[in-house]
C-alpha cells in the first residue's frame, strides 16, 4: 500500500508518513497540493492520500477536488488531517470530495482507528 | 513533592485490587500527573499527601476518584466494528421479525465508559434502520458515577472524536459545543444511563435482546466471571444475543452457552433446556 | 461585521483545555502544562497564526528559545531527524502554534480564516481588553498562549501580522 502525506510542515510530514510507515506503508511525502499533483503525475498514485488544510500554493482543499475531477484517480482515499475542526468546514471537506476528516491534534492510535474505519489496515486483526 | 516509594506502592495495590489493571513500576511519573489534579481540589500540597490522606483514613469516594483517574482510557466508537456490522446485518432483522410490531427491543451496552459505544449502536440503528430504531431502548452502565454523567451529557473531546468515529457520522449527529462536540438530543433520547458494578448482585432491568459485555471479563477471576454470566443471563431474553470482546469466550466458563458465528463476529446465545 | 473583544468570546479555561489536549497529542501521552503563572525569560521566541474574520488577531505561543528546542524534541520523538536544525525547530515550534491557532478559531464566531505559521521575535501584546492569556509550565519551563487583538491598524494594508 502506498501513501501521499500532504503538508506544508516538515514536522508533521515525518509523524504521520513515521505512523504510516509502522503500518506498513511505502511513504511518500510532499509540502503543498501542487507538489503532490505533480508526484501523481509523475507515477506515485497513492492508495491513501493524508491532507493538511492550509497550505501554501494550493491548499488541501483545492487538492481534493483536482483529485476527484480525475476518473484516474478514482481509487485514491483521502483523509483530511488539519487543524480545521469547525463542523462547516468538515461538511465542506466531505462535499469536496473527502473520505475520511481527522482534526489535528491526534494520536497515533487514532491513525489506526481511521485506517481500521477505510478499510486500509493491512493487518487487520479478526475475532 | 516527588511521590515516595511506600505511595506509589500502595496506589498500586490500590489499582490493582480495584480494577484488576497493574501498574508497572516506572509509572511514578503517571500517578503524579493524574492524581495532581484531584490533590488540589482537595486542597492538599502534593500527590503524597493525597496519598498519605487515603491511607491512613480510606474512604470509598476518594478511593474511587484515584483508582478512576488512573484507569480511564481512551475508547473508540468502532473499536472492532464486527460486533455492530452484526448487529444491523442480521441481528436486529431477525429480532423485529421474530417480535411483535409494538414491542419494544432493549439493548445493554454493559460496561459503556463514556459512552461511546451506547451511542454508536443508537446512530448505526438511525442511519440503516431509521424505522426499526424508534422500537429500540438502548441501556448503558457503567461502575464509575463520572462516566455515566458523562454518558448522559453526550459530550465528548476532539481527541475523542477522533478515534474511530466516521466523519459523515460525525457531521450528521454531533454539534460543536465550546471546544467539544454533542451528541443530538434525538440520540440521547435512545439512551438511558445509569451506575451498575457487575461483580455485585444487578438492579432490575431489563429483559435484553442484546448484550454487549465487551472486554469486561478479561478483569476477573474465574468465579467472578462465571457469576457475571449467569446474573447477565438471568436478564436476558431466552433467544437473546451476547456480544463479548474479541479475546473473550464463554467457552471453559460456562457452559449454557452456545456460540455462534454472526458475519466476521461471535456471539453466544442461551442453550436451550439448560 | 465586528465581533467583541476576545475576552468575551473565550476563556483563558478554555485556552488551556486545547493546549492540554495538544500537549497529549502532540508530545507524548504523559506530557501537561502546569496552569502556574511564571515569568518568562528575558529572552524569548514565538510561533504565531493569524486569525482573520469577525475577529481579527493572532494566537501566540512564547518561551525561551531553549524550551522551543525542547518542544521540538518532544513533538519529533518517535521519528527524529538524525540533528536538529534551525529550521526544524521553527517549523515544528510554528505546528505547535498553528495546532493552537485552528483549535482556538473554531470556538470564535465564524466564518474565520487561519494564516500560515509565523515564527520570530515575540510581537507585541495586543489590548489587555482584547488578549486572553494562559501563563503555564511544561517540565519546568514557563511558557505563555495567548489570543490576542490586533493592535490598531497604523497602515491598514499591514495589518495581518500582530504589531
Amino acid at each position: 500500500m502506498r501513501a501521499l502525506v500532504i503538508d506544508d510542515s516538515r514536522a508533521m510530514r515525518r509523524i504521520v508518513g513515521g505512523i504510516l510507515a509502522g503500518f506498513g506503508f511505502e511513504v511518500e511525502q510532499a509540502g503543498d497540493g501542487q507538489q503532490a499533483l505533480d508526484a501523481m503525475h509523475a507515477g506515485f498514485v497513492p492508495d491513501l492520500a493524508c491532507i493538511d488544510w492550509n497550505m501554501p500554493v494550493m491548499d488541501g482543499l483545492q487538492y481534493v477536488s483536482a483529485v476527484r475531477s480525475n476518473p484516474a484517480w478514482r481509487s485514491v482515499t483521502l483523509m483530511m488531517v488539519t487543524t480545521e475542526s469547525e463542523h462547516g468546514q468538515i461538511v465542506r471537506a466531505l462535499a469536496a470530495g473527502a473520505h475520511e476528516y481527522l482534526i489535528k491534534p491526534f494520536t497515533a492510535d487514532a491513525i489506526g482507528d481511521k485506517l481500521s474505519l477505510l478499510g486500509l489496515l493491512p493487518t487487520e486483526v479478526t475475532a | 513533592m516527588t511521590l515516595t516509594a511506600t505511595s506509589f506502592d500502595y496506589v498500586r495495590q490500590l489499582v490493582h485490587r480495584e480494577s484488576a489493571i497493574v501498574l508497572q513500576p516506572g509509572k511514578e511519573y503517571l500517578v503524579e500527573a493524574r492524581l495532581m489534579p484531584i490533590a488540589q481540589k482537595l486542597g492538599l500540597a502534593g500527590v503524597s499527601e493525597l496519598v498519605e490522606t487515603v491511607r491512613k483514613r480510606p474512604d470509598p469516594a476518594s478511593t474511587r476518584r484515584i483508582v478512576e483517574a488512573l484507569t480511564t482510557n481512551e475508547t473508540s466508537w468502532f473499536r472492532d466494528g464486527d460486533p455492530f456490522t452484526a448487529l444491523t446485518s442480521t441481528v436486529l432483522p431477525q429480532l423485529t421479525a421474530a417480535r411483535g410490531a409494538n414491542e419494544t427491543i432493549q439493548i445493554w451496552s454493559a460496561a459503556s465508559s463514556s459512552g461511546q459505544e451506547p451511542y454508536t449502536i443508537a446512530m448505526l440503528l438511525r442511519d440503516a434502520m431509521p424505522t426499526a430504531s424508534s422500537r429500540v431502548r438502548i441501556t448503558a452502565t457503567d461502575l464509575s458515577r463520572e462516566m455515566v454523567e458523562r454518558t448522559r451529557a453526550g459530550r465528548f473531546s476532539q481527541l475523542e472524536v477522533n478515534r474511530g468515529l466516521p466523519a459523515p457520522m460525525l457531521v450528521r449527529h454531533f454539534t460543536r459545543a465550546g471546544s467539544e462536540w454533542e451528541i443530538s438530543p434525538e440520540l440521547r433520547r435512545m439512551v438511558t444511563a445509569s451506575e451498575c458494578n457487575l461483580a455485585a448482585p444487578l438492579p432490575r432491568m431489563g429483559p435484553f435482546d442484546v448484550v454487549y459485555l465487551r472486554n469486561v471479563l478479561i478483569y476477573f477471576d474465574l468465579a467472578t466471571k462465571q457469576a457475571i454470566l449467569g446474573r447477565v443471563k438471568q436478564l436476558m431474553r431466552p433467544d437473546g444475543w451476547l456480544f463479548l470482546g474479541a479475546a473473550e469466550t464463554t467457552l471453559g466458563i460456562d457452559n449454557t452457552w452456545e456460540r455462534v458465528v454472526v458475519g466476521r463476529s461471535s456471539a453466544y446465545r442461551p442453550l436451550k433446556g439448560v | 461585521m465586528t465581533a467583541p473583544p476576545i475576552t468575551e468570546l473565550i476563556d483563558a479555561g478554555t485556552v488551556q483545555g486545547i493546549a492540554d489536549e495538544v500537549w497529549v497529542a502532540m508530545l507524548g501521552e504523559d506530557e501537561f502544562l502546569v496552569p502556574l503563572p511564571a515569568e518568562l525569560p528575558t529572552e524569548t521566541v514565538s510561533a504565531w497564526v493569524s486569525v482573520s474574520g469577525p475577529w481579527n488577531g493572532a494566537v501566540v505561543l512564547t518561551c525561551a528559545p531553549a524550551t522551543a528546542e525542547e518542544l521540538t524534541r518532544f513533538v519529533l520523538q518517535a521519528h527524529p531527524p538524525e540533528l536538529l536544525e534551525n529550521g526544524d525547530v521553527t517549523d515544528a515550534f510554528g505546528e505547535l502554534a498553528n495546532v493552537l491557532g485552528g483549535n482556538v478559531k473554531s470556538l470564535l464566531p465564524g466564518p474565520s480564516k487561519l494564516g500560515l505559521p509565523e515564527v520570530g521575535t515575540t510581537p507585541s501584546a495586543g489590548s489587555p481588553v482584547d488578549t486572553c492569556r494562559v501563563d503555564a509550565v511544561w517540565r519546568g519551563h514557563p511558557l505563555s498562549i495567548t489570543v490576542q487583538g490586533a493592535a490598531a491598524p497604523v497602515h491598514p494594508e499591514r495589518n495581518e501580522v500582530p504589531l
